[in-house]
């Protein structure tokens, strides 16, 4: 399955770079992401309660950061499993500086298997589209924060209240995020 | 296939459900049919710690008029809904689309308002509500309140459902005047789920033009949505073959289309558009 989005964030390139290699950062950012431990230099450990609604699962995994190039480009390469399948895969996050802030694209490749892969194929897509969207907006938060600032609080309400703002954003700016995927 | 271990409790009043719903919000689940939540925890994508069966609350499934509105209790079955001659004589669309889901095995037992609840993004009432622009009845802690099904459907599995509350009416305005009504699928041959499923009610002039036009998608996107622009589109028109072939070239308007292993984006969007072709004109021609 391929993945590909764009999400613009109101915050300087080295800052969301800055974020984006920062473990605890990303441990706040990635939905469900209950540890998040760096094991290497760019290497980490995870625990992710990962799902929607009634479906949830439970996945062990790890994540190397590839291909750094600070502050345009990094490679992200997971693999995961746990009691409902598995998952691995790879991807590119390219981040340019714009007027109002930072552009991330990212493209994805992932694949997945097992329980989940053979009975919520269908489901699969719409809950990558659904996290993809809540890791952008947690990020922007943490992003729009100074360094060694407190940081910002997620949660279901502030999450959807960030992305409404952003949705509303979007609007009048017309350079609504989108997230694509083939 | 064989579920994790899970207490059960079976209320005998809905109140009686709220408050052991309220006693453990995180690992407590609402069971209604069952027929989506329990092949889920079979495989273990659910692992509920207690499941509170709604479903044997007699009062709760119901098809009533009440003045200008039809009520319909959340745990009426799709059969019982198929099979209605009030709803097939006052609002035929629920008829229709209850006929078009899964075989008789899920009819017999699955629940209109589980279906809501669980919103796949696949499920067929979604659409219906949707196209007869419903209000949900919600029932939590603090009471009753009332939700437009406009803003029930948040995202992919998710409603507005707070913890704690339970889905317990649909309310629907009768419909009256000139009004048509007509649900199209297309449904995957495996499991019969919609692979786009389109529902359409169209309410009518003396002279045969639109007056307003409800069309409430499913299948497409990570959850069911009313088509506006299609809507927009249609009202004042005289819904001749033009106008409705130019109306329906809007319904993936602002949606990003599902892609799996049965339909790529296109053809769904594709789909999305023939359907609602279709559906638009058979509920022209439905309209008394």
């Amino acid at each position: 399955m391929k993945l590909e989005g764009v999400h613009q964030l109101d915050a300087p390139r080295e800052r969301v770079y800055q974020c984006l290699t920062d473990a605890q950062v990303l441990q706040r950012c990635i939905p469900g992401c209950e540890r998040l431990e760096k094991t290497a230099d760019n290497t980490f450990a995870a625990t992710i309660r990962a799902g929607v609604g009634s479906i949830k699962g439970v996945f062990n995994g790890t994540a190397r950061l590839e291909d750094l190039r600070q502050p345009e480009h990094l490679r992200i390469v997971v693999d995961g499993k746990g009691q409902p399948g598995f998952l691995k895969g790879a991807g590119d996050l390219s981040l340019e500086a714009t007027e109002t802030g930072t552009k991330v694209s990212y493209s994805a490749d992932v694949q997945v298997g097992g329980t989940i892969a053979s009975v919520g194929q269908r489901m699969i897509q719409g809950t990558a589209k659904m996290m993809a969207t809540q890791f952008f907006t947690s990020l922007a938060a943490e992003a729009a924060t100074a360094v060694g600032d407190p940081p910002p609080k997620h949660g279901f309400f502030r999450t959807a209240l960030r992305w409404f703002s952003g949705w509303l954003k979007s609007i009048f700016s017309h350079e609504k995020a989108q997230i694509k995927t083939k | 296939m064989i579920p994790a271990q899970f207490d059960y409790q079976a209320p005998a009043t809905l109140e009686e459900a709220v408050s052991l719903l309220a006693s453990d919000v995180d690992g407590a689940k609402i069971l209604a049919g069952g027929h989506s939540l329990i092949p889920a925890m079979k495989l273990r994508l659910a692992q509920p710690q207690l499941l509170i069966d709604i479903g044997r609350i007699k009062s709760l499934a119901y098809i009533r008029e009440e003045a200008d509105q039809i009520r319909i209790g959340a745990t009426t079955t799709h059969y019982q809904l198929e099979s209605s001659d009030l709803l097939k004589r006052i609002c035929p669309l629920l008829p229709e689309c209850a006929k078009s889901i899964g075989d008789v095995q899920v009819r017999n037992k699955g629940t209109i308002g589980g279906s809501l609840a669980h919103s796949d993004p696949a499920g067929d009432w979604p659409a219906a509500v949707l196209a007869l622009d419903a209000d949900l009845l919600l029932i939590g802690p603090n009471g009753n309140r009332t939700v437009k099904s406009e803003n029930f459907f948040i995202d992919l599995l998710t409603t507005d459902l707070q913890p704690g509350e339970i889905l317990r009416e649909i309310r629907i305005k009768k419909p009256s005047g000139r009004f048509g009504q007509a649900y199209q699928k297309v449904p995957h041959p495996a499991s019969g789920f919609a692979v786009v499923g389109v529902a359409v009610h169209l309410e009518l002039n003396d002279n045969g033009s639109c007056k307003t036009a409800g069309i409430g998608v499913t299948g497409v996107g990570v959850k069911a949505y009313r088509a506006h622009a299609v809507e927009t589109a249609l009202n004042g028109s005289n819904l001749d073959d033009d106008a409705v072939a130019r109306a329906v070239t809007h319904v993936c308007d602002g949606v990003d289309p599902n892609a799996d292993l049965y339909a790529s984006a296109e053809y769904r969007c594709h789909l999305a558009q023939v359907h609602t072709r279709r559906a638009i004109q058979a509920a022209k021609a439905n309209a008394k």
